[in-house]
């Protein structure tokens, strides 16, 4: 494996960023961690970088404990923070040319693979020009670039495609893929559609803790055939449960004073009977009705929804 | 190795976008350069230009004519004043408002006949408000002239006066008294000729061996007095600028990212480090070599400088990168940077020479570690002292630069943990 979490612990204060996370990614493979913000993505990516001790369980990147031999970890591993990490004032190649050199590339080699990833990232020909000239686009891109420049055998990319236009993330979605041919990838996202069609395997985290993983396949397949349906509005919240009297038909997943949360095996049937008993305990004033998916999933398991 | 990439890729970063560091170098060079236009001819041509004092005689008398030559008439007066006769008061006026005069002195209408009949005769001064030192310079050497022209005019008192009382019985006067009058001229010219040893009084100036004649002595020893002072100002305002950049470069997630790559933190610590240190040196030296180049100062005893400079980098770079592992963001870092620069900078003598402070303050300021570097410099450029004759302020310098050094380590130590 190449990069291994083993029930990676991490409190601040008297937050629990992390309660045990497990984890592992092979070669060649793309795995997302998906969750809403503050789910304990960063906190994870950041101890595999060695910047943040865990309190307890271990990381390893190629076997090489990240705790222990950081350094030596570090050498292994290419990262894409979150924000577009750059020196606005350098060119594209000077800014390629610090991070090549700060991971031991020297001379002629260094040259050869800041032409290769320069390409790559389709910017060989604005390569002697200041960054600050950059769109956001090519900035996310030269971003990537500086973090597989050194051939890293493990590749961390934090949210990189927050804030882009649809276009441009498509693109950074080819570009990562085309990187994943001979590397780890951890992938951490909390759009859906970007984990649904990237990732190989997915991991979806919140308050801290890995609540499920597996392909998208075997994903879908937890997520199970039934809808979800969502009433929003005023409610007395604790009568209804009882009121309901569920069954197999239709499963409560969340109640609160402003949304009720059920799956249920047909929407079309149980829809009348939920919005009869839901009007007579408050008042409904928004219905969504959910098809099966990720989304439904990361609902079902987590009770929100992940822009949340 | 890789500290040394860090440090290079950051001097290399100055290089690409110097803008802001050439701005802040301009200061030091920009005041010397006023500070030359002020006083560069008059310390090349070794003496301070003359007051210019306006006459207006509107008594047209003899005595009267004879005023102005109380500011020219000889010895150190003669190129301290000149003199420029005014047909009115308008005229005086103008030359006023061109700021071409530093006062005026009115020699009024009766002025010699009140002096003949031994009444009081004055002497009218008005001082060019637009001057402050020229006036009063003038003032307390017409005063001086004044009280030395009524202690001569007080020896011949007597005879003047018998001279008077003859005229204005509008009798002859007769033999004895003719005799009498001669004899008190004679006796006044006596007593007054008894005074001539004043003119063989002469000011001989001693001083320790290698003491400096004067900053006014030569341009060179002008410019190597002040100098430094600016110098040392502008290093670290530059140093406060670079210690910003790194700054930002943590709250723009920089510093981070080089934290993800082999590198640990000590290395990361070390190249910014470096590259402080470095880059003040060499803008020092730079200062410096400008100042030889244009102001003509002598760059005396290399070796010394380039130790001062080493150790005012060192304290700087230090100061500095102490900040801002204490600063939350550039803002406060910026306003305990400028407010720090500023005490140094009244306390070490940056503003006024601290020669010139009063005992307790002088001490301090010596003991500042700009003041004492400040002084070092000033020591080895305008005195020509070598390291060894400067070895106490250099030292003060250095021990300033170490504690400083380790000040920073443990803040900037504190900060990459927390």
């Amino acid at each position: 494996m190449l990069i291994e979490a083993r029930n990676l612990r991490k409190r601040f204060g008297d937050v629990e960023a992390l309660a045990g996370v497990s984890f592992h990614v092979k070669s060649g493979e793309i795995y997302g961690l998906l969750g809403p913000n503050g789910a304990g993505k960063s906190t994870t990516i950041n101890i595999l970088c060695g910047l943040v001790q865990p309190d307890g369980g271990e990381a390893r990147l190629n076997g090489i404990d990240v705790v222990r031999n950081a350094v030596d970890a570090r050498r292994l591993l290419g990262v894409v923070p979150q924000e577009v990490a750059l020196y606005s004032e350098l060119s594209a190649r000077d800014n390629l040319a610090f991070f090549g050199r700060l991971y031991g590339l020297r001379g002629a080699d260094l040259r050869a693979r800041i032409g290769v990833v320069l390409e790559q990232v389709s910017l060989a020909d604005r390569a002697k020009e200041p960054i600050e000239r950059f769109s956001g686009g090519m900035l996310r891109r030269l971003n990537i670039a500086a973090g597989i420049l050194h051939r890293p055998k493990a590749v961390l990319l934090d949210e990189p495609t927050v804030g882009l236009d649809p276009q441009t993330r498509a693109s950074i979605l080819d570009l990562i893929r085309s990187i994943a041919t001979d590397a780890a990838i951890l992938y951490t996202t909390h759009y859906l559609d970007e984990a649904e069609r990237l990732c190989d395997r997915i991991g979806i985290i919140d308050h801290g803790a890995l609540l499920v993983e597996g392909t998208l396949a075997e994903l879908r397949t937890a997520a199970g055939e039934r809808e979800i349906v969502a009433l929003r509005g005023t409610f007395k919240s604790d009568a209804i449960p009882a009121a309901l009297g569920l069954g197999a038909e239709i499963q409560l997943l969340k109640s609160g004073p402003d949304e009720l949360l059920f799956t249920v095996t047909s929407a079309e049937r149980s829809l009348s009977g939920l919005l009869a008993t839901a009007g007579s305990f408050g008042e409904v004033r928004e219905v969504a009705v959910k098809q099966p998916s990720l989304e439904n999933l990361f609902i079902k398991l987590t009770g929100r929804e992940l822009r949340d | 190795m890789n500290a040394l990439v860090i440090a290079c890729h950051h001097l290399f970063r100055i290089v690409r976008s110097p803008g802001l560091i050439l701005i802040l170098l301009a200061i030091p060079l920009t005041l010397a350069g006023i500070e030359y236009a002020a006083f560069g001819p008059t310390v090349a041509s070794g003496r301070l230009p003359p007051i210019k004092v306006l006459v207006l005689d509107e008594d047209r008398s003899f005595l009267a004519g004879a005023v102005p030559q109380l500011f020219t008439s000889g010895g150190p007066l003669k190129d301290t004043f000149e003199t420029l006769a005014v047909p009115d008061r308008a005229a005086a006026q103008a030359l006023f408002q061109k700021n071409d005069a530093a006062a005026l002195v009115i020699v009024p209408a009766g002025f010699q006949q009140a002096l003949l009949d031994g009444r009081r005769a004055e002497l009218q001064f008005a001082p060019n408000p637009l001057q402050t030192f020229s006036p009063q310079i003038a003032e307390s050497v017409l005063s001086m002239v004044t009280l030395i022209g009524n202690g001569l005019y007080q020896q011949a008192l007597t005879p003047l006066q018998r001279i008077n009382a003859l005229k204005n019985s509008g009798r002859q006067p007769t033999a004895d008294e003719i005799a009498e009058i001669s004899r008190g001229f004679f006796e006044a010219g006596r007593r007054v000729n008894g005074l001539s040893a004043i003119n063989n009084i002469s000011v001989t100036s001693v001083r320790p061996a290698g003491q400096r004649e004067g900053i006014g002595a030569s341009p060179q020893a002008f410019f190597a007095f002040i100098f430094p002072g600016l110098v040392i100002f502008g290093v670290m305002f530059v140093s406060q600028s670079l210690g910003l950049r790194l700054l930002r470069d943590r709250t723009r997630g920089l510093e981070r990212r080089v934290a993800m790559a082999p590198v640990s933190p000590a290395t990361q610590l070390a190249g910014s480090f470096l590259f402080m240190i470095v880059g003040l040196f060499v803008i020092l030296m730079l200062l410096m070599l400008v100042g030889a180049a244009v102001f003509r100062i002598e760059l005396r005893h290399p070796p010394a400088l380039l130790l001062i400079g080493a150790g005012f980098s060192v304290f700087a770079a230090a100061l500095h990168l102490a900040i801002i592992g204490i600063a939350k963001d550039d803002r406060s870092a910026s306003f305990i940077g400028t407010g720090i620069i500023m005490v140094l900078a009244l306390l070490g003598g940056t503003f006024i020479p601290a020669e010139q402070f009063p005992d307790f303050l002088r001490r301090v300021a010596f003991v500042m570690p700009n003041g004492a570097a400040q002084q070092a410099f000033i020591d080895v450029l305008a005195h020509g002292r070598t390291l060894a004759e400067a070895s106490t302020r250099v030292g003060v310098t250095w021990a300033w630069a170490l504690a400083m050094l380790g000040a920073a380590l443990v803040l900037s130590r504190r900060r990459a943990i927390a």
